[in-house]
């Protein structure tokens, strides 16, 4: 019953072909919502250079996944699916929803702040002085 | 787009004239009077950029803070505040396992 968001990166030959990249894609896809989970975003980032060599490979196409799921299950079978996949040299997957919840917060909170702060000044001191010369302008002129 | 222009901005003037300064600053005495040497105010970047969250995907925000071999820079060398740095350690280390970061750099 855990519910979580996941980013799920993985990296395949550099030589797959495009469509068996998608096939994985659509795979992972199908047992996603399997069990229960769905796959939010998908973003294939293309072949890059890789850090360090990986099954001797200095390059590899990066594939990432945003993932929404209802049960720890789903990862297990998504990255026992990627291991098997002999065309994916690495996977990895993140668990971000704790984080994206400490950034909303924060977001939340300078957004707070930031509505409640220009309200002080801006109602307090510019009224009175800004209310004064308007008058004194309209006393001389009529 | 903005993480490329404000790139350049942290290892400029924070990285590098400390890196020099530092040893320079116990050691050599005998040069002035009181202040032997001038050191900028650090401040930290992820603060000044109002940053919520690192994501070690973005690789251009994390090499700045990372040497060419590989290793995360300290605080004292990039001014960053220690909540930021901790959220900076666990995207690098993250940003490593995904080969978008190296462990060690090998020749």
């Amino acid at each position: 019953m855990s519910e979580g968001l996941y980013d799920l990166i993985f990296i395949c030959m550099p030589t797959t072909p495009e469509e068996e990249i998608t096939k994985i894609v659509s795979t992972l896809e199908q047992t996603a919502s399997e069990h229960g989970g769905k796959v939010e975003k998908v973003e294939k980032w293309g072949t890059r250079k890789m850090a360090y060599r990986v099954a001797k490979q200095r390059e590899g196409f990066y594939v990432y996944l945003a993932l929404h799921s209802t049960q720890g299950s789903l990862i297990k079978e998504l990255e026992r699916r990627l291991k098997v996949t002999d065309a994916v040299i690495k996977y990895m997957t993140v668990r971000v929803d704790e984080e994206i919840k400490r950034q909303q917060k924060l977001v939340a909170h300078r957004e707070h702040r930031a509505r409640r702060r220009p309200r002080k000044p801006a109602a307090a001191s510019p009224v009175t002085p800004a209310a004064a010369p308007a008058a004194e302008q309209q006393a001389p002129t009529s | 787009m903005s993480e490329q222009q404000s790139v350049p901005r942290p290892p400029g003037p924070s990285g590098g004239p400390r890196e020099g300064g530092r040893p320079s600053g116990p050691g050599g005495g005998p040069r002035r009077g009181k202040r032997q040497y001038f050191r900028k105010k650090k401040v930290c970047r992820f603060c000044v950029e109002k940053v919520d969250f690192i994501d070690y995907k973005k690789v251009e925000m994390l090499q700045p803070f990372v040497q060419e071999r590989g290793k995360i820079l300290p605080r004292r060398m990039t001014g960053t505040c220690s909540k930021h740095q901790r959220w900076l350690g666990v995207a690098v280390k993250r940003a490593r396992n995904i080969a978008l970061l190296p462990f060690a750099t090998e020749l």
